[in-house]
């Protein structure tokens, strides 16, 4: 058996990659050196069988479409000016459903006690009022008119005066104190912003929309 | 066909422009991925694989032969194909053109070429199956030069661009993989055409 290093040399012999004087002295080792002819005709003849192999046809066409290869059609600049604007308007649309829902809770809680018991004069201290005293009154729990009224029986003067029908003032004043938390809810951010907000929203969308099909169909 | 201009809209992301490109090269990209790989369905993964995958590195060619970066492409593919196996292993529910008790199917594949006779084909297909089996009992390296080199025509050049090893190595891998190809198709002289069974006998 030749040197594997013959062999290379056959090799880039038969496929005319041998330099011109290191092919001619090769063809005179191969004329002397009958093994050396051998293993030529053996690279020869596997290489002659490889290249008759049939050529295959692709059994399919392999062509690309643009969503194989994540293309995706150019959009107008106005595109990202609708996207922007219909978010920002949900956004500003969802803020004020919030707004609106949470916040007169929040100035019920601190402001309706004390003006209930302003009406009914229940403060619970002789002028002027300590902020000790102040601070327990509002901490103290809401006392409704009918809770009050149930209660005729108690003993202390403020409580005797609590069980008095109020005067008509006194019922001006009360009627004031119920209609206050819902007149706040109805005014921190009008009904007609959130129509416009969502008006806005809904054209936004439905351009931003119409601006993509149409560069779709232009680029199919 | 323009190549260079079709190469360069391609560059551009014209994407008719490479699916012309595919058009012409998809043949020897189909065939080199058959006869590295050896199974068909995958050869048509791999070669799918590689042209995606050339579309979107298709900035990075310099200049040169294409079909050489074509086929870096292609080679990537298969050896992509090689790892997903050996990761994932599958049993073929069709069975094996050779059966284990050494008995040979028939293909059924001549009824789909009406320019042969079924004799021809059945020859051809036994032939084609005989190179292919020596094929596969490379080593993937070698396998991936011998196609290019013998079976697809390319010069050394082209093959060590394609297959990003030294020139040296190609040299050296073709010679190994010649060798062992004669060796195994000895296995299989009755099925050789005449010419080389004649050669054959006129050498020894």
């Amino acid at each position: 058996m030749k040197k594997f290093r013959d062999i290379e040399q056959l090799s880039a012999y038969l496929d005319g990659q041998l330099s011109p004087s290191d092919s001619v002295r090769l063809e005179l080792r191969i004329s002397t050196d009958p093994e050396l002819d051998s293993v030529l005709s053996d690279l020869r003849l596997a290489r002659g069988i490889l290249r008759k192999l049939p050529a295959r046809k692709a059994p399919r066409n392999f062509t690309l479409t643009r969503r194989m290869v994540g293309l995706k059609p150019p959009l107008p600049r106005t595109f990202s000016f609708f996207r922007f604007s219909t978010a920002f308007a949900a956004f500003l649309l969802m803020l004020s459903f919030a707004v609106n829902s949470v916040l007169p809770r929040m100035s019920f809680g601190g402001g309706a006690p004390m003006v209930a018991q302003e009406a009914y004069g229940i403060s619970g201290c002789d002028e002027p009022c300590s902020p000790s005293a102040m601070a327990a009154a509002t901490e103290a729990p809401l006392v409704s008119s009918m809770e009050l009224a149930a209660a005729p029986t108690e003993t202390s003067e403020d409580t005797a005066r609590v069980a008095e029908p109020p005067t008509a003032k006194e019922a001006g004043n009360l009627s004031a104190a119920q209609d206050q938390p819902q007149v706040q809810s109805e005014a921190i951010i009008p009904s007609s912003w959130q129509i416009g907000l969502l008006i806005i929203g809904l054209l936004s969308a439905v351009l931003m929309f119409a601006l993509r099909q149409s560069a779709l169909r232009k680029w199919k | 066909m323009d190549e260079t201009a079709l190469i360069h809209s391609a560059q551009n992301g014209d994407l008719d422009a490479f699916n012309t490109l595919i058009l012409h090269y998809q043949d020897s990209v189909f065939h080199t991925a058959l006869r590295v790989i050896g199974d068909e369905d995958l050869a048509q993964d791999a070669a799918q694989e590689a042209f995606i995958s050339a579309f979107r590195n298709i900035s990075a060619f310099r200049g040169g032969s294409f079909k050489a970066w074509l086929m870096r492409m292609v080679t990537n593919a298969c050896y992509d194909e090689f790892r997903r196996q050996k990761r994932r292993p599958t049993t073929p529910l069709e069975p094996d053109a050779k059966q284990a008790d050494g008995e040979e199917m028939e293909s059924p594949r001549w009824l789909a070429d009406p320019n042969m006779t079924p004799a021809e084909r059945s020859e051809a297909d036994e032939l084609e199956h005989a190179i292919q089996h020596c094929l596969d009992t490379l080593p993937t390296d070698f396998r991936t030069v011998v196609v290019l080199a013998d079976i697809q025509g390319m010069d050394y050049s082209e093959v060590a661009a394609a297959s990003k090893v030294p020139l040296g190595t190609i040299k050296s891998r073709l010679a190994r993989a010649r060798l062992r190809l004669r060796e195994c198709l000895r296995g299989f002289e009755e099925l050789l055409p005449s010419s080389f069974r004649l050669q054959e006998e006129g050498n020894s």
